[in-house]
C-alpha cells in the first residue's frame, strides 16, 4: 500500500515539478493532529461534471483512510447551495468543512459562522503557496482569513469555429466584437442564431452581467466596499449592450427563459454560434466522443470537439474583467474537531490531491494556490481551450469589484437585481434610465440595511 | 314513597362520589387521548404560525438574531414594485388556474356520469395528472412549450403540419409564460375537481331528474336546476381548497420559469423563497407569504358561514 502511494506520489511529483514534491513533504510535517476515529462532515459542490464530484469525494476518503477517521460527504448543487447552508445555519447543523462560493466567506463570516483561519492560512501559504492577489480578498473579511481558496470555476466565451470561419469573421475579443460576429452568422430562418445569452437567475446570468459591468468600469461599490451609484453613462452602455442583443434578433426569442443548462444545450445542439459558459460544454463534447458507438458517430463528434472554441471572456472598454466562482474551504465554528477539519482541508489543498481532482475536471477546475497552479501547468497545456481555462485566475474579479467581497455585495448578486434590470427593459419595455434607477435604488437599500 | 324517596336519596348520595370519580376518570382519559392531538396541533400549526407572524415583525436575517421592527416589512412590501407585480401575478395565476380546473372538472364529471362503459377505467386514467409528481409535470410542460423545433412538442407539431413558418417562443413573453404555468397547474389539478363532482353527481337521486323531465325540463334545465344545485357544496369546497393550494404553489413555477421572464411569473411562494433564501432576509420573506393570509382567512370564514347557514 505504502509503495503504491509512493509511486503515485512520484508520478505526480514528476508532473508537478520539484516545488510540488517539496510542498507535499512539508505539508506532512506541519499537518494538524487528527484523533483516531474522528468523524467529519464535508459539504461539496456537485457540478455537471460528474467525474470531478467523484474525484473530490475520493480525495476526502483518502484522508480518512490515512488517519483512521471518517468523512461523510454531502453534496449541494448550484440550485440548492443557499437553501442548504441557510437551513443548516438556522438549525445549527452546519458541516465541519464546507466548500464556499465567491460571496459565502463574507456572508457567513459576518454571521459568525466561520472559524478564523488566519494562522492556518499562513501555514497553508508556506506549504502550497499564495493565491493570486486578485483572488485572495475573496476569503478575507476585516483583515482576517475565513476560508482558504481552492480553485476557480470560470465562464468562457464559447464559439463554433467552423461557423465563424464560413462567415469569414474574426474570433471575438470584446463584447462589441461578439455582437458583430452574431450579426454576421445569424440565420433565424434556419433557426440558427448568432448568440444565446440569458439574463437568468443563475451564474450564467448574474455572472456575465458582472463581467459586462466590470469590463466597462462599472461597479456598485467603491474600493473600500461602500455603495456607489451606478447611475452613470458607462452603466447606460452596459444596459444598452445587455438589451440590444435581445432587440436585434440575434438571439432565439426564448433566450431569457433559459434556466441553468439552456445555453449549454443550445450551443451543443448548434442552435447558437456563441455563448458564455463554464467548461461543462467541453466535458459534454469530450464525454460524447468517448461514448461514440460507430465510426460515423465518432467522426461527427471529433469534428464537434475540434470545432468548439473556448475564448477568454469578452473584454470591455475598461479591460477584461471576468467574474467567476471562486471556491474555497471554510471551517464552521460548530465543528466538533477543528484540528481534524484543518487537516482535511490541508490534505485536499495539497498539490498532489488538487492535481488528482483537477485531472478529472475537464478544465473546469483551475487551481489558485501557487504550487497547485505550477503542478497544473502541464494539464492545462493539452490544447488551446485548456490553455485558456488555465488562465482563469488571471482575469478573475470578485463580486463587488473594485472593492472587497462584502455581505452586501453578495446580497446584490443574490437578489437578482443585476439581471432583473435588463429584463425590465426587454420584457416590461422600461426605458434604460428607469431600469438603472430601479437597480440603483435596490442596491442602495441593500447597503443601507446590511451596511457598507 | 317517602321511604322509597329516602332510599333513593341515600342511593344518590352513595352514587355521587362514585359518579364524580368516574367523571374525573373519564375526563382524565379524554385528556390523555386528546393530548397527542393537542401536542400535534400546537407543535405543527399554532407554534409555526405564531413564529411566522412574529418573524414578519422582525428584521430577521439568516445567521443573525431578530430585532422587532413593527410593521416595517409590511410597509416596505406595500411600496415595493416587485411585490405589487407578485400580487398581480398570484391573482392571475390562481384565478386562471382555478377557473380552468372548475370548468374542465365539471366537463369531465358530466361526461363520466353519462358514461357507464369503462367509467372506472376513465376515472382512473383522468386521475393520472393528479398522482404524477409535480416536478415531472412541470418539466414535461416546459418541454411541450419549448420553442426550438425538434425539441418543443407544440412547435414541432405546428411546424411539421405547415401551420407555422417559424416557431413561437411561448415562454418568452409575460403573457405566454403565465399561460404556460396556468396550463400546467390546470392539467395537474382538474382531476381533483372532476372526481369530486362525479361523486357528488352520483349522490343526486335519480328521481329528481325524472321529476324534472316529467315537468318538461330539457337537459340544459336539468343541469341548471338539478345538477348544479346538487353540486353547490362540493363546488365551494373544491374551489376554496384549490384556491389555497394554487395561491401557495411553488413547484410548477419554480421548475418552469423561475418566476421569469423577468418577474412575469413571480408569485408569493417563489418571491418569498427568493427573498428568504437568496437574499437571506427571513423576516421579509415570511411577510410575503403572510400578506395573503388575511385574504385566505376572510375567504374561509365566508365560505364556512355560507355552508353552515345552508345546513341550518
Amino acid at each position: 500500500m505504502r509503495e503504491a502511494r509512493l509511486s503515485r506520489r512520484t508520478f505526480l511529483a514528476g508532473a508537478a515539478g520539484a516545488s510540488a514534491a517539496l510542498a507535499v513533504g512539508s505539508r506532512a510535517a506541519a499537518a494538524p493532529a487528527v484523533k483516531k476515529g474522528t468523524s467529519l462532515r464535508l459539504w461539496i459542490l456537485k457540478t455537471y461534471v460528474e467525474p470531478t464530484n467523484k474525484a473530490i469525494e475520493a480525495s476526502a476518503k483518502r484522508w480518512a483512510e490515512k488517519h483512521g477517521a471518517a468523512v461523510s460527504v454531502e453534496y449541494f448543487t448550484f440550485e440548492d447551495m443557499q437553501t442548504k447552508y441557510v437551513a443548516a445555519i438556522e438549525n445549527k447543523s452546519t458541516p465541519d468543512v464546507g466548500q464556499l462560493e465567491t460571496g459565502a466567506p463574507a456572508r457567513f463570516a459576518g454571521m459568525g459562522q466561520l472559524l478564523d483561519l488566519t494562522s492556518f492560512s499562513r501555514q497553508i501559504e508556506g506549504e502550497v503557496g499564495k493565491p493570486p492577489a486578485n483572488v485572495a480578498p475573496v476569503t478575507v473579511v476585516g483583515g482576517k482569513t475565513y476560508a482558504i481558496p481552492w480553485y476557480i470555476m470560470a465562464g468562457f466565451w464559447y464559439v463554433w469555429h467552423d461557423v465563424l470561419a464560413k462567415a469569414k469573421v474574426k474570433m471575438p475579443s470584446t463584447f462589441d466584437d461578439a455582437v458583430k460576429v452574431a450579426h454576421a452568422v445569424n440565420r433565424p430562418k434556419d433557426n440558427f442564431y448568432g448568440m444565446g445569452h440569458s439574463w437568468n437567475r443563475t451564474s450564467d446570468g448574474y455572472g456575465v452581467m458582472q463581467s459586462l459591468m466590470y469590463s466597462h468600469g462599472v461597479g456598485w461599490a467603491n474600493k473600500a466596499g461602500k455603495y456607489q451609484s451606478i447611475k452613470t453613462p458607462r452603466m447606460q452602455q452596459v444596459m444598452k449592450w445587455a438589451t440590444d442583443i435581445y432587440k436585434d434578433g440575434i438571439q432565439p426569442a426564448d433566450t431569457l427563459t433559459w434556466t441553468g443548462s439552456g445555453n449549454n444545450e443550445n450551443f451543443i445542439a448548434r442552435n447558437i454560434a456563441q455563448t458564455s459558459n463554464g467548461p461543462s460544454i467541453t466535458f459534454a463534447l469530450e464525454n460524447a466522443l468517448a461514448k461514440a458507438t460507430d465510426a460515423k458517430e465518432r467522426k461527427q463528434r471529433e469534428e464537434a470537439l475540434a470545432n468548439h472554441v473556448a475564448l477568454p471572456h469578452l473584454a470591455g472598454p475598461d479591460g477584461r474583467r471576468m467574474w467567476a466562482i471562486a471556491m474555497s474551504f471554510g471551517i464552521f465554528k460548530n465543528s466538533k474537531d477543528p484540528e481534524a477539519a484543518m487537516s482535511l482541508v490541508a490534505h485536499m489543498l495539497s498539490p498532489e490531491e488538487t492535481v488528482r481532482v483537477m485531472q478529472d475536471s475537464y478544465g473546469q477546475f483551475a487551481p489558485v494556490l501557487d504550487k497547485a497552479r505550477t503542478a497544473a501547468k502541464e494539464y492545462f497545456n493539452k490544447n488551446e481551450n485548456y490553455r485558456t481555462f488555465g488562465r482563469a485566475a488571471e482575469w478573475f474579479v470578485p463580486t463587488g469589484w473594485p472593492g472587497p467581497v462584502t455581505a452586501a455585495a453578495a446580497e446584490v448578486q443574490a437578489s437578482n437585481v443585476l439581471t432583473d434590470a435588463p429584463a425590465k427593459v426587454i420584457i416590461d419595455k422600461w426605458p434604460i434610465d428607469r431600469a438603472i434607477e430601479f437597480a440603483d435604488k435596490k442596491i442602495k437599500e441593500i447597503y443601507d440595511t446590511i451596511g457598507g | 314513597m317517602a321511604e322509597s324517596a329516602g332510599v333513593a336519596g341515600a342511593e344518590d348520595s352513595a352514587r355521587r362520589p362514585v359518579s364524580r370519580r368516574s367523571s374525573r376518570r373519564d375526563t382524565g382519559t379524554a385528556v390523555l387521548f386528546l393530548l397527542p392531538l393537542f401536542v400535534l396541533v400546537v407543535g405543527l400549526i399554532v407554534y409555526p404560525f405564531y413564529r411566522a407572524v412574529w418573524l414578519s415583525f422582525t428584521d430577521k436575517l439568516v445567521g443573525y438574531p431578530e430585532r422587532f421592527i413593527g410593521l416595517r416589512n409590511y410597509i416596505y412590501l406595500f411600496n415595493d414594485d416587485t411585490f405589487r407585480t407578485v400580487v398581480k401575478n398570484s391573482v392571475v395565476f390562481t384565478l386562471g388556474s382555478v377557473a380552468l380546473k372548475l370548468l374542465t372538472g365539471l366537463g369531465m364529471a358530466l361526461v363520466l356520469h353519462a358514461t357507464w362503459r369503462w367509467r372506472n377505467f376513465f376515472r382512473g386514467l383522468f386521475l393520472l395528472p393528479w398522482i404524477t409528481s409535480t416536478v415531472i409535470i412541470a418539466l414535461t410542460w416546459r418541454w411541450m412549450f419549448d420553442s426550438f423545433p425538434g425539441r418543443g412538442f407544440f412547435n414541432s407539431v405546428l411546424l411539421d403540419l405547415g401551420l407555422l413558418g417559424r416557431p413561437i417562443a411561448f415562454m418568452a413573453t409575460p403573457e405566454g409564460a403565465m399561460a404556460a404555468v396556468i396550463v400546467a397547474n390546470w392539467w395537474r389539478g382538474f382531476p381533483f375537481f372532476g372526481v369530486s363532482y362525479l361523486a357528488a353527481m352520483q349522490s343526486i337521486p335519480l328521481e329528481t331528474y325524472e321529476a324534472a323531465s316529467v315537468d318538461g325540463a330539457g337537459s340544459w334545465r336539468r343541469f341548471w336546476h338539478v345538477t348544479l344545485p346538487g353540486l353547490k357544496h362540493i363546488m365551494i369546497v373544491t374551489i376554496l381548497l384549490s384556491f389555497i393550494w394554487t395561491i401557495n404553489d411553488f413547484n410548477i413555477i419554480y421548475v418552469m420559469t423561475r418566476g421569469g421572464p423577468g418577474t412575469a411569473t413571480q408569485v408569493f411562494a417563489t418571491y418569498s423563497y427568493d427573498v428568504a433564501f437568496n437574499s437571506l432576509r427571513w423576516g421579509r420573506g415570511v411577510t410575503i407569504s403572510l400578506y395573503m393570509v388575511p385574504l385566505l382567512i376572510v375567504g374561509i370564514v365566508l365560505v364556512s358561514r355560507y355552508l353552515l347557514r345552508d345546513k341550518d
